[in-house]
This record gives C-alpha cells, structure tokens and sequence, in this order.
C-alpha cells in the first residue's frame, strides 16, 4: 500500500509539473503510449504497456554545407506495467510497474538513442499453491507471492516515425535490482522491444 | 495499416494469454505419479518443492541438494527419475536462496540451524497436504550432508531413513582433508601414469596451500577436487557422468546469483571453519544408508567411513560405488537407484 501511494503521489507530482512548463502542444500531443516485448528470451519472456509524456524539448540547429543539421533532446516521464513468466514452470510469474524519466536524442534520420532511470518500482511474483508454517501450524497463502522494490536503468535505441499514429520503436537494455530478495539484491537484465503510439496522429 | 497492427497485437496478445494458461494449468495430481510445484513459506523465505512421482504409499524421498546454493530440480535426472519415481514420490526441495526460492529477509536469517528448520517446514507441510500417515526417507548430497544430519538432530521422529550420499557432515574438517585426499589421488594416478602433469600440478597445489584454513585456498582445492573428477573420467577410473536433466527449470541468472549469495553468506558465518556434525552422529538413530562413490575427492572418502562408524543407528549400510567420485547418481546411476529402492522399500 505505501508504494502504490508513493507511486501515485509521484505520477501526479510529475504530471503537475509537467503540466506547467508545456506550452503550445495539448496533452495528448506529448504523449505516447507503447506496447512490447521484455524478457530475457531464454527463460522469462512477458509482455508490457506504458506511457511517455514529453517534459522537456531541446532542439539543436547546425548549419551544415548540405543544410540544416536538427538534432532534438527530449526528457520524457515514463510510466509502464508488464507481465512476465517463464512459460515452461510455474515459478516465475510476476507482475512489474516502473516509473522514471527518459532522455532521448534524435537525430535528423529519426533514429534515437535512449537513457532511462526509473527510481520508483515494483515488482510483484505469483507463486503457485503456497503454504506457510508458523510453529506446527500450517495454512494456506491466498494469492501467494512477494513484492519487491525494484527500480532500473535502461539504455537503448530506437526510430522515430515523423507525423505517423504507430510513432516509432524501441530496443532496450535494461538492469533492475530487485531488493531485498534473498538478502541480498538480485540484479535482473532484461531486454524490451516494442512500439510507440500517438493516438492524436491521423496516419 | 492501423488494422494491420491492431490485429498484429491481438495476435501476439492472445499468444501470450494462451501460453500463460497452459504454463499455469494444474499439474497431473494423480497419485500415482503426482506432478506438483508448490512452495513452502516460512520465517520471511518461499521455497520451491517440487514433488513426482508415485504417492500411492504415502512414501516420500525428500532430496537435499549440495551447494550450499545447489538446486532441488537438478537431481530430477537419470535413473532418479525413472526408477526411484516410479516407486516412491521424491520430493526435490529447492532450498532458503537456492533455485527458484525466494524471500525478503536479512543475512541473520541465513544459517544452518535455520535452513534445518525450513527442511522439517517442509515436511509439515507435505503432512497438511498428503496426510499425517505419510512417510518420509530424507536424503543428502554433499552439503545436503550437512543439512540432512541437522535437520535430524532437530528432530529424526518424522523420517523412517536417512540416506547419506558423499555428505560433507564435517565442512570444518574439510580443509585438511582436501590436502590429504589430494595428495593420496595425485600419487596414486601419477603411479599409474595417467594424465601426469596434470596429477604433478596438483600436487604442487597441495605443497602451496597454507597449513590452517583460509577461503582462497579452500576454494582452490575446492574447484581442483571437481576438475580432477573429469581427469579420472578421462582415464576411465571412473565412469563419464551422464545425465538427462532439463535446466530449463530454472533462470540461469537468478540460479547463480543465489548460489553465489547464499553459499557467501553461510561460508562468511564459518560454514567451513565451524560446523562439524561428527561428534553427533550417534544421535541420529534412525536407519541409515550410506553411498559414496571411491574417488570422490570433494567430501572425500574418508568421511564415508567415519559417518558409518559414527551414525547411531543399529540399521546401517555403508555402500562404495567402485566407478564413481562425487556423484555417484550420474556415473553409476542404475546401481544407485537398486541400493535406494532396496533401502526404501526394507524400511518403509
């Protein structure tokens, strides 16, 4: 309970503050949503949605013999949900959040090298029929699992699609530590490749 | 276009919903040969246990695996699988910090003691589920050696066997040991003339480790113990180890940060420099078994004696693999199985 009321509480600082430094473009023009893969291909593979708000937009211009150079630096706030597993047990299902900031250069081609620090996350297991002992008793955990504060830094690529609705892919690396597992904290890397939409978008 | 995507990410969707389903669909809970995944929570750790094999009997073979930080599903291979299973149910345990368990909890809830106790959870546990009227045979390789015989000096009143398979029931001691065993290997395989300079350069190892135990020596004879095993399977001393284990049980990266973890965390705590079970051997009185292969160099087989000469029970059997090192189950697996069934089914 006192991380989601933290990860609200965050989301809705961000999106203040957000809020009041955009000028010009609407909400739904700065933001864009995203659906993709994230795993580790061997073992645990899943599926998550998010979101990218832009905060802040830089645009460099150089002047080149052959014209105009625009490079554009872009901090976004990031928001995702995804569900992983591994499809040949029943031993490690679980649900992730995050929630960061993005820093995204791209170039003049479209194509965009992206940095990711989410501070806030979470990760929740789904263990199967789980009982817990206490002393000789014995009994039963509903929704059996754990949650783990879990927050990541990725680094990755991509291609933006100029004017179009599906607005450009991603590829990344990304480590999360999750802690306290174990005693300790269990480094996990994973990739993630998916899409970005921009609803707003006609094409 | 967009109807493109849209049914691309249907697909991919569905995909993912289907496979989840048949991943999490009920395991055959036939009693004759069950096929369940459960976890055991206790003192802030969720371990797996992963239970096959035929329950009609009610008789179960709980599997302590070695490390420390080993995996339960490892031992599910070979004639373990095939023939133990079909007689009995065998219970492959992953145990705190191992495999697939998990848990939120501080390194003061990492010990040997505690790990006893999450072994008799276990079979607490198996009692709810299965019944009181069911039976257990515990058994333990290598560092399961040493679990095994805390486990039951907490309490043996639940098992009806205790099978001891190349167990280190003395880490303490196994500094010393290492040298000697070592040595003793080097000189033997050096008078048959297989694989000299190898055989040489251990003993060179051996002549430059310190007299008292420190971990970067330990863990050098440690990890030469192991390589000599392939040596000798080389110059067919003994058996090449077969196996038809599926690791796909487990995340590899997840596997080997725990092993490194928790083993750190019990070596830190004086595992080798402190725990000794010789001296309490006696206490355990039920039937015992103990296997352990001839050239096993890892808990040398010096140990297999003195666990025999030590144990208190007065059913006791101390069997030598004449083909195997440390894992007799892999290079001798058939003859393995014979002498758990016999010893199950006589006690059970």
């Amino acid at each position: 309970m006192k991380i989601h009321t933290i990860i609200f509480l965050l989301v809705a600082t961000m999106h203040l503050q957000a809020q009041n430094q955009i000028s010009g473009a609407s909400f739904l023009d700065r933001t864009e949503f995203k659906i993709g893969y994230y795993g580790n291909i061997a073992w645990d593979n899943g599926l998550t949605i998010g979101t990218e708000y832009v905060w802040k937009e830089y645009i460099n211009i150089k002047e080149r013999k052959r014209g105009q150079k625009i490079i554009t630096h872009q901090f976004l706030f990031n928001g995702n949900l995804g569900y992983s597993t591994n499809f040949s047990t029943q031993t490690d299902n679980g649900l992730s959040t995050y929630y960061g900031l993005i820093w995204r250069r791209t170039n003049p081609k479209g194509k965009q090298y992206n940095v990711e620090l989410n501070p806030l996350g979470y990760y929740r297991s789904f263990l199967p029929e789980t009982y817990e002992v206490k002393g000789d008793r014995v009994s039963k955990v509903s929704l059996p699992g754990r949650g783990y504060y879990a927050p990541s830094i990725a680094v990755g690529i991509g291609k933006l699609r100029k004017g179009k609705k599906r607005s450009g892919w991603y590829l990344n690396l990304q480590l999360t530590l999750r802690t306290n597992y174990n005693a300790g904290t269990l480094p996990v890397l994973s990739l993630h490749y998916g899409h970005r939409f921009n609803f707003k978008r006609k094409r | 276009m967009k109807k493109i995507i849209l049914s691309k990410v249907k697909i991919a969707v569905l995909i993912v919903i289907v496979l989840n389903v048949f991943s999490c669909s009920k395991d055959d809970d036939n009693i004759n040969d069950l096929g369940e995944t459960i976890f055991v929570r206790h003192k802030n750790a969720d371990m797996a246990a992963y239970i096959h094999g035929n329950a009609s009997e009610k008789v179960f073979l709980i599997i302590l695996h070695g490390g420390p930080g080993g995996s339960g599903w490892q031992y599910r291979k070979n004639t373990i699988k095939s023939k133990i299973e079909k007689n009995n149910a065998v219970v492959y345990f992953d145990q705190r910090g191992s495999g697939n368990s998990q848990g939120s909890y501080s390194e003061a809830d990492v010990s040997v003691d505690i790990m006893a106790e999450d072994v008799l959870a276990l079979v607490k546990v198996l009692k709810a589920k299965y019944g009181d009227d069911s039976r257990f045979f515990l058994m333990g390789h290598s560092w399961g050696g040493t679990l095994g015989p805390a486990t039951l000096l907490k309490n043996q009143e639940d098992f009806l066997g205790w099978i001891d398979v190349d167990g280190a029931h003395d880490p303490k001691g196994s500094y010393n040991e290492y040298k000697i065993a070592l040595k003793k290997m080097a000189d033997e395989q050096v008078a048959l003339g297989n694989n000299i300079d190898y055989w040489k350069a251990v003993l060179d190892l051996v002549k430059n480790v310190g007299p008292d135990y420190n971990e970067d020596d330990f863990y050098k004879m440690n990890r030469e113990a192991y390589r000599a095993e392939e040596k000798l399977a080389d110059d067919k001393v003994i058996n090449k180890p077969i196996s038809d284990d599926n690791g796909s049980q487990y995340n590899f990266f997840t596997n080997t940060w725990n092993a490194n973890r928790i083993q750190s965390i019990l070596v830190k705590k004086g595992l080798f420099q402190k725990v000794s079970f010789t001296n309490r051997l006696h206490e355990i009185t039920i039937p015992s078994l103990v296997l352990w292969g001839k050239y096993d160099i890892g808990v040398p087989t010096v140990y297999a004696q003195e666990a025999y000469d030590n144990l208190g029970s007065n059913q006791k059997e101390l069997f030598i693999f004449e083909k195997s090192a440390h894992s007799p189950m892999d290079t001798e697996p058939d003859l393995f199985a014979e002498k758990v069934i016999d010893f199950i089914n006589l006690h059970k």
